[in-house]
């Protein structure tokens, strides 16, 4: 039985690539991220607008969702605020299916609190105490004799795993809010005055007029003793002195071509990373926009 | 004999239509009054006045008087649900509650204040003994009241209405539903209850007003059209409208 | 002529056998294949784990665990806390839109509670987050309101559409006769209400409640934004909740196909649909034991 479906999804996966190779892919399949949703359809749209020709569909879902969709032959382009896990890649490989990583921005995470917060900054290390649930309550910390009260993503979202892996490097505290969305998250911390969360710098800096009054951006040091750094600034990313600092990928099957191709390399060249840039995120170093091409190269250096 | 209920130009109207037209009509106490008319003449309207059912219908209008013991019981600060207590009432068809035979009996007294519990059970048996039912049921008392042939549900109805001792019971064609046998039983048990309750009961069987019934009111197109002693109704009418009603000419 | 009707008659009845059959033959199916997947979850997780643990966290850092206690227990503990809320309320409206209410205000209040049932859940989800929730929090002295006490009240809220429509027509089909009956003994409006015409309606109002706590149990959306989704085990309204609904909402579709967490939101959908069954069937007999008692 199982067999037997597996057998079929090679086939469809095998008639999708070829269908790629002739070169007449004109619809683009992307599907993943809810971080990275916006970037993407601000992307793919300005491609378009170069492009008529060739049509986009961008979806969220989650990182999870669009590497499932990747790995079932459902998407062409996975976007993920998180590496594929050792699961993933061992499922890839029993599929026949060869993913690549392209980074195109880098995403900051902001830690908010409600706005009467008296705490300024935090180091990361008492920033994972805090989530893994070592420390309950903000007076352990200088503040007020209330209880922490974390809110995170929910377990299909990147950001969920990035900041667990980066972070805590261990379990959450199994009292963690898990809400549906980053808009979620900062609505609960606008009216909780024990809150703590983690957002998107993405999200954040469209909206920061609006939440200066209610929330609050902490400063982050990547030491206990060293100097704590705002996201909100953008050398402090581009120094890399902001320690929690993820890249975000578009995760590809094998060897792309065509519009596939060309649409993933308008995406890490100057126009497209503009645009990641406008979408609130970070461009992409010099280093990582050459490991991108290593990755897309081969087929022009076949040609 | 004095009149337990008096209805004085009564005039009753559904919206628009004019059912019942000046209405005088006086029921004697500890007697058996009959209403009859052909289908539609406004008996069951009547009946219904007496003990305020149509309160529940927003569309009736009623002018006139009905006096109960000389008070008018259409004035307004007549409280219904009291003068219900006082006038019970017997349907047409049997309908009894879908609860059991005993609980069919002592609802009404435990809604009207009764609450020891031996009291309620003597009581439920003397009505139920009351209305020849007893030896029909005893043993079955819990059983669902639905579970009852149709004669025993109207006697069970009529067990119910007694054991509130009301003054003045309304029968509604009690016995259009029930086969000859039933009906003979139900008959039998309104010649009893008449000394000691007042009854007036709707029927469209004139020997059956001739059986039961002491007075005789005939009602055509909303009107009493004559009233008098059974006797005289039946023997010597003075309306030729009358006459041609109890002869089975119409109707 | 008479052949006619006599086919139409055979077609008419084996089309309805034939629908019969295969509602039943689609639920088999769909319970069939949750098992079919479900059991596959055991291969890597101890059955003692799923039925017994209490902490439901496959997306752990190193250790995944399965028990679906805590899941089991937060989604009664919220759809039973809607009901008390919901079936009181509801049954009341329902009472005075059948029986007391003028006709003025029916024709205001009917349509409006009809309005209700036509909101996304997205949007009472919505609304849980940005008002219920920080109200229950300054009532009751909380930091936050994103709790089990938040789930059940958005619930209920949810819930009674059906209840208030499907216990009103139950309380509007009891029969006038009865509440004549009872009129004529001199009984109160309100106590006609609840001794005869509540009791008479006991079986479609019980459908009523039944429907209501099938659309608690299984609203995903709703309870997935507003309580908290926490995986500690709550110890009462106040802690918040992740429902089995929810996790199966959330988890799914991140999870890669064949894998044994992906099996397991399939064992924890059996359990959810076996816990249905449970409470229809159950509620089926007490109706039909009524029904016995009514008719
Ligand atoms: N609820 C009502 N609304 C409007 N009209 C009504 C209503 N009840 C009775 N009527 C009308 O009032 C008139 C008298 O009706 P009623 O029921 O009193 O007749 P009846 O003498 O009892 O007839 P029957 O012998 O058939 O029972 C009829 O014309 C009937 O159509
Ligand atoms: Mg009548």
């Amino acid at each position: 039985m199982a067999k037997k479906h597996f057998l079929y999804i090679v086939l469809i996966i095998n008639f999708l690539s070829c269908r790629e190779n002739d070169n007449t892919v004109e619809n683009i399949l992307i599907k993943g991220s809810d971080t990275e949703v916006n970037v993407a359809l601000a992307l793919a749209e300005h491609y378009m607008e170069k492009e008529p020709l060739v049509s986009i569909a961008v979806t969220g879902g989650g990182s999870g969702t669009g590497i499932a969709a990747l790995l079932s032959g459902k998407t062409n382009i996975a976007n993920a605020s998180r590496p594929m896990n050792a699961e993933e890649y061992h499922l890839a490989t029993s599929r026949s299916i060869h993913p690549k990583p392209i980074i195109f921005g880098l995403d900051a995470l902001a830690i908010v609190t409600h706005a009467s917060n008296p705490l300024d900054s935090l180091s990361l290390a008492d920033l994972g105490r805090i989530f893994r649930g070592e420390i309950t309550t903000w007076a352990e910390l200088g503040g007020p004799e209330k209880p922490v009260s974390l809110y995170g993503r929910q377990s299909n979202s990147g950001t969920f795993l990035y900041f667990r892996d980066r972070v805590l490097a261990a379990d959450y505290a199994a009292s963690l809010k898990q809400m549906n969305g980053t808009a979620q998250i900062v609505e609960a911390i606008a009216t909780d005055p024990a809150g703590i969360g983690y957002v998107g710098i993405g999200y954040l800096s469209e909206q920061e007029r609006k939440l200066t009054t209610s929330i609050k951006v902490l400063k982050i040091s990547s030491l206990s003793n060293s100097r704590a750094f705002s996201p909100l600034i953008y050398t402090n990313i581009s120094s890399g002195k902001y320690p929690i600092i993820r890249p975000l990928y578009q995760y590809i099957n094998g060897q792309p071509h065509g519009r596939l191709l060309d649409f993933l390399l308008f995406t890490i060249g100057e126009e497209g990373q503009g645009i990641v840039r406008k979408s609130g995120y970070y461009p992409i170093s010099e280093s990582q926009y050459a490991e991108n091409l290593k990755l897309l190269d081969s087929e022009m250096a076949i040609k | 004999m004095r009149n337990k209920v008096e209805v004085k130009n009564l005039n009753l109207y559904f919206g628009e239509k004019h059912a019942l037209k000046n209405i005088s009509l006086g029921i004697p106490e500890h007697s058996v009054v009959a209403l009859i008319g052909p289908s539609g003449c406004g008996k069951s309207t009547l009946l219904r006045s007496m003990n305020r059912m149509h309160d529940l219908n927003s569309t009736v209008r009623i002018r006139g008087e009905i006096l109960l013991d000389g008070h008018n019981i259409l004035h307004g600060n007549t409280n219904p649900v009291k003068l219900r207590r006082r006038i019970g009432m017997v349907f047409q068809k049997p309908n009894p509650f879908p609860k059991s035979i005993y609980e069919n009996v002592a609802y009404g007294l435990e809604i009207n204040g009764v609450t020891e519990k031996d009291k309620i059970r003597e009581m439920v048996e003397q009505s139920i003994r009351g209305s020849s039912l007893w030896d029909e049921v005893k043993d079955d008392l819990h059983k669902p009241a639905l579970d009852l042939s149709g004669g025993q549900q109207q006697r069970l109805c009529v067990a119910r209405a007694i054991a509130v001792e009301p003054e003045v019971i309304l029968m509604d064609e009690p016995c259009s539903a029930l086969d000859p046998i039933s009906t003979a039983k139900i008959e039998a048990l309104i010649l009893r209850l008449k000394e000691r309750f007042t009854i007036v009961i709707v029927t469209h069987n004139m020997q059956q007003a001739q059986r039961v019934a002491d007075y005789t009111a005939f009602m055509y197109l909303g009107e009493v059209i004559e009233a008098g002693r059974t006797a005289d109704i039946f023997g010597q009418p003075k309306q030729d409208l009358t006459r041609n009603y109890v002869s089975g000419h119409f109707g | 002529m008479k052949i006619n009707v006599y086919l139409a008659d055979r077609l008419a009845s084996i089309l309805f056998q034939v629908a019969g059959w295969l509602s039943v033959a689609i639920l088999f199916g769909i319970f069939a294949l949750l098992l079919f997947n479900g059991v596959k979850a055991f291969a890597h997780v101890q059955p003692s784990e799923f039925f017994l643990g209490t902490i439901w966290n496959p997306a752990a850092y190193d250790r995944p665990q399965y028990g679906i206690i805590s899941l089991i227990f937060s989604t009664l503990l919220i759809t039973s806390g809607a009901m008390l809320i919901a079936v009181p309320l509801g049954i009341g409206t329902a009472a005075y839109l059948a029986e007391m209410a003028p006709a003025s205000v029916y024709r205001f209040l009917k349509p409006a509670i009809e309005l209700f049932a036509g909101i996304p859940s997205v949007a009472v989800g919505f609304i849980g987050i940005t008002v219920v929730a920080p109200a229950i929090a300054r009532i009751f002295g909380l930091n936050n309101g994103l709790n089990a006490l938040n789930g059940s009240l958005l619930l209920a809220i949810m819930a009674l559409p059906t209840i208030i429509t499907v216990s009103e027509d139950a309380i509007r089909a009891v029969p006038t006769t009865f509440r004549e009956a009872s009129f004529a003994l001199g009984a109160s409006p309100w106590v006609t209400l609840r001794r005869v015409t509540l009791p008479a309606a006991l079986s479609g109002i019980l459908a009523a409640v039944m429907l209501g706590f099938g659309r608690a149990l299984g609203e995903t959306m709703t309870v997935l934004m507003a309580t908290g989704n926490a995986l500690a085990f709550p110890n009462g309204f106040f802690d918040p909740v992740r429902t089995m609904t929810a996790a199966i909402a959330i988890e799914l579709g991140e999870t890669a196909r064949d894998t044994t967490h992906y099996y397991a939101l399939f064992a924890v959908g059996a359990v959810l649909f076996v816990i249905s069954l449970v409470v229809n069937v159950l509620s089926e007999r007490l109706a039909r034991r009524f029904r016995y008692k009514n008719e």
